[in-house]
This record gives C-alpha cells, sequence and structure tokens, in this order.
C-alpha cells in the first residue's frame, strides 16, 4: 500500500477523463464500466495514499500539509462524480467535474508536502484548527460544486438557446435543477468558509500570543488575500438573496468568476506560500519548536 | 424445437390491409388463442398486433408439428373473413434462427416504421402476458419472450437507437422543455388555441401533471373543452397578455394568418411579469411568434416548427445510424439463444451416452481387476486412466457431429439414431 503514489490515482483520473470525453462519439456498456473501473481505481488509490501519508506522518490528512489539503478537496469531489456517474449512465457530471479535480491534484504537486509547521509546533488546539481546515475543506467544496453546476448551466443555456439536440453523452440536468444547485451551493459554503476563516484568525492571534514572533499581521498576505476572497463571496451570495433573478446566466457567469477566483487564489496560495513570507509558512515558526518528523533532525 | 413466426407489416402490407388482419381487441384476441388452441394443440403460439404489424409465433417440440404457412393464412382468412389472394402475397414465414431474430428485431425497434420507438417493447410484453393469460404459451415462448425483451433493454442500453425524440411534440418537450424545468406540476401552461397540436403536446407535458394550465382561443368552447380534458381552465382572447405574463410554457397553435405577438408586445409582458425562464412553442404555420420575440432577453426559449421539425429529422438519422450496432447485438444474442436451445435439446442425450460408455468400462475393470488380484493400486489408476481416454477418443467424433449439427437447429434425425443405435432410454 505504500507504493501507491501520487501519479496511481492521477492517471486514474486522466483515463477517466478521456474515456468520458470519447463517451460523446461512441457509447456502450464495456465503455461505461472501463470508465467508471477507472474512476473507483482512482478513487481507492487516492484514498490509500491519504490514509498512508496520514499514517506516515501521524496528522489527519487536513491538518497536515498543503498538499494533502488539496488532495482532500480533490477526494470529496471525485467521490461526488463516481457516485453521480455510478447512478445515472448517461449524466455527463465527469466532463466538467474531471478537469478541475485534475488540477486541483496538480496544483497539489507543486504544494508543499511538508507538515504544516505551526501544526508541527502544537500551536492552537487541536479542535480549533481541525474546524478551521474542515470548514475551509468543506466550503471549499461547495465552491467548487457550484462552479460545476455553473458551468453545465452556461452549456445547457448554450444548447437551448441554439436549439439543438441533446449530443449523445452530453445529457446534463435542466436549467431550473442547476439553478437551485448553484444557489444552494454558495449559500451554503459562504457561511462555512466563514467559520473556517474565523477559527483561522482565532488561531493566528493564539499564535501570535503564545509564539513571539509567529510573523501574524493584518497587512499578512494570507489575511489580504483571504479576507478578499471571502468578500467576494459575501457579495456574491448577498446578491444572490437581493436579486429579483436568482437564476439564469448571469448568476451563472458571476458564479464562475467568484469560485474560480477563489478555488484559483487557494490553490495559488498553498502551492507558493512557501515563497512568501506569512504566518502560514514553515519559516515564520522558530525552527527550536518543531519536532523531528518521521525519526529525522530538522 | 421449432420456431415459426408468420407476419404481415408496414413493408408488406398498407393499412387498410393491415386494419382487417388486425386482432382490434383483447376479446378478439382470446378469441384467436381458442381457436388456434383447439386447431393446434401442440403449438405454443402468442400473437402480436400491432397498428404497424400482425405477427403470430408458434412453437413446437417436434419438427412434424410445425405450423405451415399456408395453415396459417387460412386462419387468419377464416378468422377476419378475408379471402386469402388478397393477403398472401404479403403474409412472410420465418423459422428457427430466422425467427427469432424477426423477433429481437422487431422488440428492439429497428423493424419498426419510427425506429427506436419505444412503445413496441410493452406491446410485445402485453402480447406475451395475454397469451400467458390465455394458456397458449409454454417453454419455448417463455424463454423467447423473456430473452427478445432482455435484447431489446441490451440495445437500448448499448446504442443510440432510442435516443432523441421524432415527433413535434415529444420533441418540443422531451427535449427542450424537460431540459429547461425539473416538471410542470408547479408551472403555469398557456395554451393558444385548441388544435390537435396543442392537445398532443399538452399529453407529453401532462405525464406528471401540469401545475396550472390556462386555454385561449378564439371559440370559447373549444378552449373550455380542452381545459376541462386536462383539467385547467379557459381563457378569453382579451386576457392573453395578463395569461402570457404568468406562464412558464406557452403552447401557441392558432391558424393566425399574421403573427399574434410580436417583439414590443411581448417586451411589455415580460417587464410585467416574473423574469423566470419561459418556453414558448409556436406550432403555427405561419408562426404566431415574431422570432426576434427570442430575442427579448435571456430567459426567453422560443421554437417555432421549423427548429422542431429540424431536431426531428436529425434525431431520426442518428437513429438510423445506430441500425448496424443493434443488428450486430441482434445477430449475436440469436447465435447465443440458438445454441443455448439446440444445447438443451442435445445434452441429455450427450450426457446419457457419456454415463453408459463409462459405466459399461467401469464394470469390465471391476472384472479384470478381480481376475487381476496382485496389481498395485498405481497400476489399478494407469489402467483406469488408459480406458477412460480410449472412451473419450471413441465417444469425440459421434458428439463433435452432435454438436455442429445442433448449431444449424434440433438434429432430431440424427438424435433419433444415435437412440437407436446405443439403446439410449427417452
Amino acid at each position: 500500500m505504500s507504493n501507491v503514489n501520487l501519479s496511481c490515482f492521477l492517471i486514474s483520473y486522466l483515463v477517466a477523463f478521456g474515456l468520458e470525453v470519447t463517451r460523446l462519439l461512441r457509447r456502450g456498456a464495456i465503455h461505461r464500466g472501463v470508465m467508471l473501473g477507472f474512476g473507483w481505481a482512482g478513487l481507492v488509490a487516492h484514498t490509500i495514499y491519504l490514509f498512508v501519508r496520514s499514517d506516515k506522518l501521524g496528522l489527519p490528512p487536513l491538518k497536515s500539509s498543503a498538499q494533502d489539503w488539496m488532495l482532500v478537496l480533490a477526494w470529496l469531489g471525485v467521490f461526488v462524480y463516481m457516485v453521480l456517474a455510478t447512478r445515472d449512465r448517461d449524466l455527463a457530471i465527469g466532463l466538467f467535474m474531471l478537469p478541475l479535480v485534475i488540477a486541483l491534484i496538480v496544483a497539489a504537486v507543486f504544494g508543499s508536502s511538508e507538515p504544516n509547521s505551526m501544526v508541527v509546533a502544537g500551536v492552537g488546539s487541536h479542535r480549533l484548527v481541525m474546524l478551521h481546515v474542515s470548514a475551509l475543506v468543506i466550503g471549499a467544496a461547495g465552491v467548487l460544486f457550484s462552479l460545476v453546476s455553473s458551468l453545465m448551466y452556461l452549456f445547457q443555456h448554450r444548447r437551448l438557446r441554439h436549439k439543438t439536440t441533446i449530443q449523445t453523452g452530453l445529457r446534463l440536468p435542466n436549467l431550473e435543477r442547476l439553478g437551485t444547485l448553484n444557489r444552494y451551493s454558495v449559500m451554503y459554503s459562504v457561511p462555512v468558509l466563514t467559520i473556517g476563516l474565523i477559527a483561522g484568525f482565532v488561531l493566528a492571534i493564539r499564535a501570535e500570543e503564545s509564539v513571539e514572533g509567529s510573523g501574524f499581521s493584518i497587512s499578512d498576505p494570507t489575511v489580504i488575500v483571504s479576507g478578499l476572497v471571502w468578500l467576494v463571496m459575501v457579495g456574491l451570495l448577498l446578491w444572490l438573496l437581493r436579486s429579483k433573478r436568482p437564476a439564469g446566466r448571469r448568476v451563472a457567469w458571476l458564479t464562475i468568476w467568484s469560485c474560480g477566483f477563489l478555488l484559483a487564489t487557494l490553490a495559488v496560495s498553498l502551492t507558493a506560500r512557501e515563497q512568501f513570507s506569512t504566518f502560514h509558512s514553515s519559516r515564520t515558526v522558530p525552527t527550536g519548536m518543531l519536532p523531528p518528523i518521521d525519526g529525522g533532525t530538522r | 424445437m421449432n420456431v415459426q413466426v408468420v407476419y404481415c407489416n408496414h413493408r408488406t402490407a398498407d393499412l387498410s390491409l393491415r386494419e382487417r388482419l388486425a386482432f382490434s381487441s383483447a376479446d378478439q384476441i382470446n378469441d384467436a388463442y381458442r381457436r388456434l388452441q383447439a386447431s393446434y394443440p401442440a403449438s405454443e403460439v402468442v400473437v402480436l398486433s400491432t397498428c404497424n404489424r400482425i405477427e403470430l409465433y408458434a412453437a413446437q417440440e417436434n419438427s412434424n408439428q410445425a405450423l405451415q404457412h399456408e395453415e396459417i393464412a387460412e386462419f387468419l382468412s377464416d378468422f377476419h373473413n378475408v379471402p386469402t389472394d388478397e393477403f398472401i402475397d404479403g403474409l412472410l414465414t420465418s423459422n428457427g434462427s430466422d425467427a427469432v431474430r424477426h423477433l429481437f428485431e422487431v422488440v428492439s425497434s429497428i423493424d419498426s416504421m419510427v425506429v427506436g420507438e419505444p412503445q413496441i417493447v410493452s406491446q410485445v410484453k402485453e402480447a406475451y402476458e395475454l397469451a400467458r393469460k390465455q394458456g397458449t404459451n409454454g417453454p419455448v415462448t417463455n424463454i423467447l419472450f423473456q430473452r427478445a425483451v432482455a435484447v431489446s433493454a441490451r440495445v437500448r442500453r448499448e446504442t443510440g437507437l432510442s435516443e432523441g425524440r421524432v415527433s413535434i411534440a415529444s420533441v418540443a418537450v422531451g427535449e427542450f422543455a424537460r431540459s429547461i424545468f425539473e416538471c410542470f406540476n408547479d408551472k403555469v401552461v398557456l395554451v393558444v388555441g385548441a388544435g390537435e397540436m396543442a392537445r398532443e403536446t399538452l399529453r407529453y407535458l401532462n405525464d406528471d401533471g401540469i401545475g396550472n394550465l390556462i386555454v385561449v382561443n378564439r371559440s370559447r368552447p373549444r378552449a373550455q373543452s380542452l381545459a376541462d380534458e386536462f383539467g385547467g381552465r379557459a381563457g378569453s382572447f382579451d386576457e392573453l397578455d395578463e395569461c402570457m405574463a404568468l406562464a412558464d410554457v406557452i403552447v401557441s397553435t392558432t391558424g393566425s394568418p399574421e403573427p399574434i405577438v410580436d417583439v414590443a408586445r411581448f417586451r411589455r409582458v415580460r417587464s410585467s411579469g416574473h423574469h423566470r425562464p419561459v418556453f414558448i412553442v409556436d406550432l403555427g404555420a405561419p408562426r404566431d411568434f415574431e422570432a426576434a420575440v427570442g430575442e427579448v432577453d435571456e430567459n426567453v426559449f422560443l421554437y417555432d416548427i421549423e427548429d422542431l421539425q429540424a431536431t426531428c429529422e436529425r434525431n431520426r438519422r442518428n437513429r438510423e445510424q445506430q441500425i448496424h450496432r443493434a443488428s450486430r447485438i441482434i445477430s449475436e444474442e440469436t447465435d447465443r439463444f440458438m445454441h443455448e436451445v439446440y444445447h438443451r435439446a442435445t445434452g441429455p442425450i450427450i450426457k446419457q451416452l457419456r454415463e453408459d460408455w463409462h459405466a459399461t468400462s467401469q464394470d469390465e475393470m471391476e472384472l479384470l481387476f478381480r481376475k487381476l488380484p496382485n496389481l498395485t493400486q498405481d497400476d489399478r489408476r494407469t489402467i483406469e486412466r488408459s480406458v477412460a481416454r480410449i472412451v473419450n477418443k471413441l465417444l469425440h467424433p459421434p458428439l463433435e457431429t452432435l454438436k455442429d449439427e445442433a448449431r444449424q437447429g434440433t438434429p432430431h434425425g440424427l438424435v433419433d439414431a444415435l437412440k437407436r443405435l446405443f439403446h439410449l432410454r427417452e
């Protein structure tokens, strides 16, 4: 099991996506079976990888590294895709979900695989850290589904406006359902993200109190970027709640921009944060506070 | 085992003839079953009668009891009082694997007038069910019709044969309206005009109920009649704008020579009503809605009869392109079915022959071992293996010949010969 690496499930998802694309031209039970087989095999490998990592580091995946956090987010996306694709043989959700999942995994490759220094240093209570990382990953998953439903909405809307027939292998849910799904995804993910951010700020303040020079400041890039993203998402939520036209193409576009911005910001900040001096990066915690990993020394 | 089908369909007989030969009611079919049972007690029979085909499937255990084409023609002639020479040329017969293939093609809808139409599956199921109730089915027709339904499901699953609707109303509702709305039981449906196309479209919309139906027509009684049929209310033409402002779905089928709704009027309606998506099916020729109405805002989805006809045509072509894939599946399933059936017919003979020969060889070896008591266990095993190999080698040619013959149909002659030559019991 320890031989399972990131490329095992990345390749499985790439093959599953390739088969989803070829379903547009040709469909059949064997084709679908192979596609689902690769998808489930990838998901199993993905799960094993996260368990092995967690076991090796002695930390839950959400609490360990930026890479693991993104892989958990990708896992949630694949899990929902696999359940839906297995239940509904015609639904083409993989064409929209798998590229995002693959992008997340590729971004994770560039993210730090080192455990979060503050977690290793034991800054903040376990419950508060778990609340912070879990709320953020669940909120980000909601944003991911919102993005996928908006992409499907635009695709379906375009087909209907162009009066074209349903293409083989490209059946999507109706506009009404997609609009509702999008609306509820945003409505649920913004409060969850807010909880995650508040927990994060509490953690950062406590870190500043307990470890002098841990690097927390209101002008910290992480604080500015996450605050900005949160404001965008809250703006979208308020607009959705107050809009007279809560469903439609405009909502889908707005969701794509906001959610895309959030996911891109998350991916960039998690992959590049070691290059910046923020309270989240390992260089900010005094080296003496970090315990050895895997029996090694720092 | 024998299977035959005697049939006429939309390719071999015109509608007027099919109407005269059809079994139009359950009583008529039951009567036909009673007469067929009385005349041909050794045959299992299933009658399939739809507006496009009249088919009589029969199966027997022995080939000498097979129904003849002329016998069925006589039966149809007597039953419907139609002279034989009026339909004999259009009445075709298939036997054995051809009959099985024909049923698989029929139930998979590649032999239908509208390729891929789904009703034929339920029609075949109903025909079989009726035969079962009348007791005219049997072991062969049971397995044949059950397999036919499974083959049809496989064809639909593995090909795009039944994808895409091919009638105007079904395309409007199935391909477009259902891609916009989750359901119609919470929607306002406005019908402008009360023609047959409006009624057909309403039938599709009404599958899971319509929330609120309003029918507007210049003739109030006709509007009322259509509204009553689908549980809606009739409105007057003067209320059209108010009704349009409320509607989620508008079906328009007036015979007006000029468009009744232009862009300016619809823009006014839209600004006073909701801003949710509105689906407009304009079935009028000439059009009832100006084409530019579809551009009033992004949530207006306007489809006229040309758009829908183009989709129907495209779907029809797509379905026809799938026929060769469906035929390949049907050939494969026919071969598999025939192989299973013939294997079932020859299986007991093969088993009995093997058992008899091995029992005889075992008896002889027991005698030999009693005469040679000094043989070791290893020697005995070696002898047993050699004798078993000899028996298998001797049996191989006749059994292979039997299997080869079975691929073409039940080899009754060969089975009889084997029974007589080797004194096999029934």
